[in-house]
């Protein structure tokens, strides 16, 4: 086999990929998901590779807790530096 | 910090043995996936992980690294799906989700066609799991509101829901699967409502909305779900509650009497009096679909009116059907919801179950809008049938500044506009009025009726089959079809008919709506003219082509105009002079079978024996109605009989016109006969009997003989005019106007009504002058009957003055005999008797010339008598010809102004204008109406 075809299947695999990246963005639009591109690549990546979708879901929702308690925190934070100021 | 609580130990690799999805895997590919879920790990922590400003690297870092074991830890925990590893379940899970938490189905139909397309891509092996994934994702977000408004929770919010079970919907297991209600979902969700002509508007409007909602921002998005979860805090219990209403709307919607809502009478709905009022004005939003739909369904079961009222029915039932499929889709909503529903919310779920009594609103508001319409419609449509339905409905449609009741009036206008259309195929291909009902806005007239309208028309006589058969009532045309198309249609549908049954042509009626017969429907108005327009051609063209070619139409008027209008002059001129001796007889003995006699010689002896015997066969001479004290002259009359088809051209009307302009010229004619008779008498007796001494006499003679030459001149002139500038100019606009390309059997009526008008008018017969706002009609006539009747008179008197002239010549004859006679006799006496000739003459002579003086004397008597007769005569006949001219000066019509001229071309006459004129002696009158 030459060597271009299986860069054109690459070719074709990235363009697949991309297509279900929209996709599925599409649906997490819909359904209010709240995820960005590159976070729900990540996560379609981490399911290929044979990741529980549940515990997947489950840990993006904890993490995202955590992060909106750092920026509360953080927020308090900066008003107390504010008033200390 | 949960990332805290994480356990350091982790078994990676035990994890991925445990893995069921990918059985048949080696050390290497195991451990490069290892390695990615490792990197993705890694990648995910950071991507979802604040930064907070401020911190220190190796303190992030920490976080970091706390957060990825953390992750490891609880996907390793758990391994293998709660739910059984199927696409289609997963799709299924988020479209219930999707229609539930959606006012309409337009995101779930979103979702059904992403689905598909994901099917098609063959790149990803887990889709299942990436849909659960967002599944579980989508759900936490669902989640998130009354979490977020726990601080305002009410004290008595408890109490409430414990309550809201009593009203709870026990749920049926029916629809309580979701397996069993997917077909349920994907029966209304996406094309069942689709369908519904009425909501495409609106369902646009709330696609947008959506888009606006979609691209908010998340703050946004919480603050409204803020807004709705306080709205659910402070709902006020309702009896009946929502969930009720809700089930009994559909029977509502339908008009049917419900538990809640039943009708009171066939207009009115009685709504329950223990709702707040807020409710009720929903309700009283919901319940005029409701009744307008029991009143158009009743109209709608109504039979009465005529076919266009009966497809205005059949069209209103036609949105009806569409309604209650609307109401369908609607009772299949909210049953689903309310068995979707958990009680245990607030409000009984009812604000997640996706549909309200509000939402039923806004659902029905374009329908409302149609029914609306259609209600006023039908109310309107009582007073209305036939055309004028269809104006109205065209009325909604063109100039309704809504778009959406104009685009709902004009689906209407196609099912209204059916037998209308076709009728009017009837109509134009047919020649037949198929319209039981009296809608079209052609009519069939009643023979009654055209008489009553005749008698004020003045038009008189026998109804006419092109222009009396049928009626375009100008009130009936729908406003879809202009006035002058309306003139169009009308017109060929009266040829065709006329062709049918005037012309007995139905054969090729037949063969032409065969080949021409189209079918004609409501929308395309281009199409539908240039089908008229090419029928109009078609049948203009055979029905004049039959006019020319069957019916003779143009050598009758060409005949019309060579025998009654005296066109061809040999004709005439044999007619009347073997006629005249006749015609001086008294009007009563005149026989017919002389008068035709008479005709047929003429006609033998003219060229007229080349003419079609057609043509001849028409001619006719006879007398008119008689009166007491006419001669022959008064009374004769020659005809051209016209029948069925071409008296439609030559109406009665035009046959009277003819008559009269015949009348006319066969007086002027008669006239210039007599006074021609007359001259030659004269000429011929200024030689031999006239020649006498006396030169009284001699000048009486020499006037009469100049008053003959201007009579015979002005005579000339009168023929010259009506003949040459008056009918053959006429008939010269007349060919051309009947020759001309294009020319319809009413434009033939129209140019022939004009030729005999332009006659009639140009030649004297029916100028009207008004003085003092006076209508003095027919003063020309009126003036030259009289001018006529002065010179037949002054012909009796020039008879008479040559009779006389004639026995004073023998009387002069017989005395010079006589004297010859007696100086014979003298000789003879002489001979015999030999006596002196002077002494025996003298007595003799006196006694002979007693009786003989006698008669000269009264001879002599008759001369000054005459004189004075001729002269007051021609004076009379001079006043009148200079009042003539002096009407004819001021004449607007050149050619008339023209004749003026040519009688007084030397000046010999003053014309005078006379203010004010009556109509003069009663003979004239009388002349003038027998013409």
């Amino acid at each position: 086999m030459p060597p271009e075809n299986p860069k054109q299947d690459k070719e074709i695999m990235a363009a697949q990929a991309r297509q279900v990246i929209d996709v599925f963005h599409e649906i997490s639009t819909l359904l209010n998901a709240d995820l960005d591109r590159q976070t729900l690549s990540i996560c379609i990546s981490l399911i290929e590779n044979g990741v529980n979708p549940e515990a997947l879901a489950t840990v993006v929702k904890e993490l995202r807790k955590d992060a909106e308690e750092t920026n509360r925190e953080a927020m308090q934070q900066g008003n107390q530096r504010q008033r200390e100021a | 910090m949960r990332v805290g609580r994480v356990r350091h130990e982790t078994n990676v690799s035990a994890l991925w043995k445990t893995q069921h999805h990918h059985t048949i895997r080696n050390d290497a590919t195991m451990s490069s996936q290892r390695q990615r879920v490792n990197q993705g790990i890694d990648r995910l922590v950071r991507r979802l992980l604040v930064e907070l400003p401020g911190e220190d690297p190796a303190a992030t870092h920490e976080k970091q690294s706390n957060a990825a074991e953390f992750v490891r830890e609880v996907l390793e925990s758990s391994r293998g799906p709660a739910v059984v590893a199927d696409v289609n379940q997963a799709s299924d899970l988020i479209k219930k989700r999707l229609i539930q938490t959606n006012a309409s189905p337009e995101k779930a139909l979103r979702f059904t066609n992403l689905y598909s397309k994901l099917l098609s891509i063959p790149a990803i092996n887990q889709k299942w799991a990436v849909l659960y994934f967002l599944y579980q994702l989508g759900y936490h977000q669902q989640k998130t509101p009354p979490i977020l408004t726990s601080p305002f929770k009410s004290p008595v919010k408890n109490g409430r829901e414990s309550r809201n079970l009593d009203y709870g919907l026990p749920k049926s297991p029916e629809y309580g699967s979701q397996r069993e209600s997917q077909p349920f979902q994907e029966a209304f969700a996406p094309e069942g409502l689709k369908r519904l002509p009425t909501r495409e508007g609106g369902q646009k409007d709330r696609k947008e909305e959506e888009q606006v909602f979609t691209k908010t921002p998340a703050l946004q998005r919480e603050s409204v779900a803020l807004k709705t979860a306080l709205l659910a805090e402070n709902y006020v219990e309702i009896d009946p509650p929502e969930t009720a209403l809700l089930r009994d709307l559909p029977f509502t919607l339908q008009g049917l009497s419900s538990t809640h809502l039943p009708f009171s009478s066939n207009s009115s709905l009685k709504l329950p009096p223990t709702l707040p009022v807020p409710i009720i004005s929903i309700l009283h939003t919901l319940a005029e679909p409701s009744l307008l739909y029991r009143g158009l369904s009743t109209f709608v079961q109504s039979a009465d009116g005529g076919l266009l009222g009966q497809s205005l029915r059949a069209a209103v039932a036609g949105e009806l059907r569409s309604y209650l499929g609307l109401v369908a889709t609607l009772e299949g909503q909210i049953r689903r919801a309310l068995s979707a529903l958990d009680e245990k919310e607030p409000r009984g779920g009812i604000g997640k179950a996706g549909v309200t009594l509000k939402r039923c609103v806004v659902w029905t508001r374009e329908a409302t809008m149609g029914l609306r319409l259609m209600s006023l419609i039908s109310e309107e449509s009582k007073s209305k049938r036939g055309g004028q339905l269809i104006s109205l409905i065209h009325g909604f449609s063109s100039s309704h500044g809504d778009p959406m009741v104009g685009a709902f009036a004009e689906r209407l206008l196609i099912h209204v506009t059916r037998p209308f259309y076709d009728m009017l195929r009837h109509w134009i291909y047919d020649g037949e009025l198929s319209d039981p009902y009296h809608e079209f806005f052609v009519s069939e007239q009643d023979p009654n009726a055209i008489i009553d309208a005749q008698d004020g028309k003045n038009r008189g006589g026998a109804s006419s089959v092109w222009e009396d058969k049928y009626k375009l009532n100008e009130d009936m045309v729908p406003s879809i079809i202009t006035q002058d198309f309306a003139q169009k249609v009308f017109l060929i549908g009266k040829s065709l008919n006329f062709i049918r049954y005037g012309c007995g042509d139905s054969q090729w009626v037949e063969e032409y709506s065969k080949a021409a017969s189209k079918e004609l429907r409501y929308g395309d108005t281009a199409t539908l003219e240039t089908w008229i327009d090419e029928a109009y051609k078609t049948t203009m063209a055979r029905l004049i082509h039959l006019m020319a070619e069957k019916f003779h139409l143009f050598e009758h008027l060409k005949a019309l105009k060579n025998y009654i209008l005296l066109g061809q002059g040999d004709f005439i001129a044999l007619l009347m002079e073997s006629l005249s001796s006749n015609l001086d007889r008294p009007a009563g003995a005149q026989y017919r079978h002389t008068l035709t006699a008479q005709l047929e010689h003429a006609i033998r002896g003219s060229n007229a024996q080349y003419d079609s015997p057609e043509v001849l066969r028409r001619l006719d001479a006879r007398m008119l109605q008689l009166s007491h004290g006419d001669i022959g002259w008064d009374c004769f009359t020659l005809e051209y009989k016209i029948d069925a088809p071409v008296d439609v051209v030559v109406t009665e009307w035009g046959n009277r016109q003819y008559l009269k302009v015949f009348n006319f010229l066969w007086r002027i004619k008669r006239v210039e006969f007599a006074l021609a008779s007359t001259w030659r008498k004269c000429m011929t007796g200024a030689r031999g009997v006239l020649q006498g001494e006396d030169k009284n006499v001699a000048q009486a003679w020499k006037l009469t003989r100049g008053v003959l030459a201007e009579m015979i001149h002005f005579i000339g002139q009168l023929q010259y005019y009506i003949l040459f500038e008056v009918i053959e100019s006429s008939w010269d606009e007349l060919q051309t106007a009947i020759h001309k390309e294009g020319c319809t059997l009413d434009d033939l009526i129209k140019a022939h009504t004009k030729y005999l008008n332009a006659i009639t008018h140009k030649g004297l017969l029916g100028a009207k002058k008004k003085y003092h706002g006076e209508v003095d009609e027919n003063t020309f006539m009126v003036q030259l009957g009289e001018i006529l009747r002065l010179m037949l008179s002054y012909r009796d008197a020039v008879d008479g003055l040559y009779s006389w002239a004639v026995s004073d010549f023998t009387r002069r004859q017989g005395a010079e005999a006589r004297t010859e006679a007696q100086g014979r006799r003298e000789d003879d006496d002489g001979m015999l008797i030999n006596t002196p000739a002077t002494t025996r003459r003298g007595p003799r002579h006196l006694h002979d010339s007693t009786p003989v003086d006698g008669s000269e004397d009264s001879i002599a008597d008759e001369f000054p008598a005459l004189q004075e007769r001729l002269q007051a005569l021609g004076g009379h006949f001079r006043s009148r010809v200079c009042l003539l001219l002096g009407d004819l000066a001021y004449q607007p019509d050149v050619d008339m102004r023209f004749l003026g001229v040519v009688m007084n071309f030397n000046d010999v006459y003053q014309p005078v204008r006379k203010q004010t004129r009556r109509p003069a002696g009663k003979e004239s009158v009388k002349s003038s109406t027998r013409a």
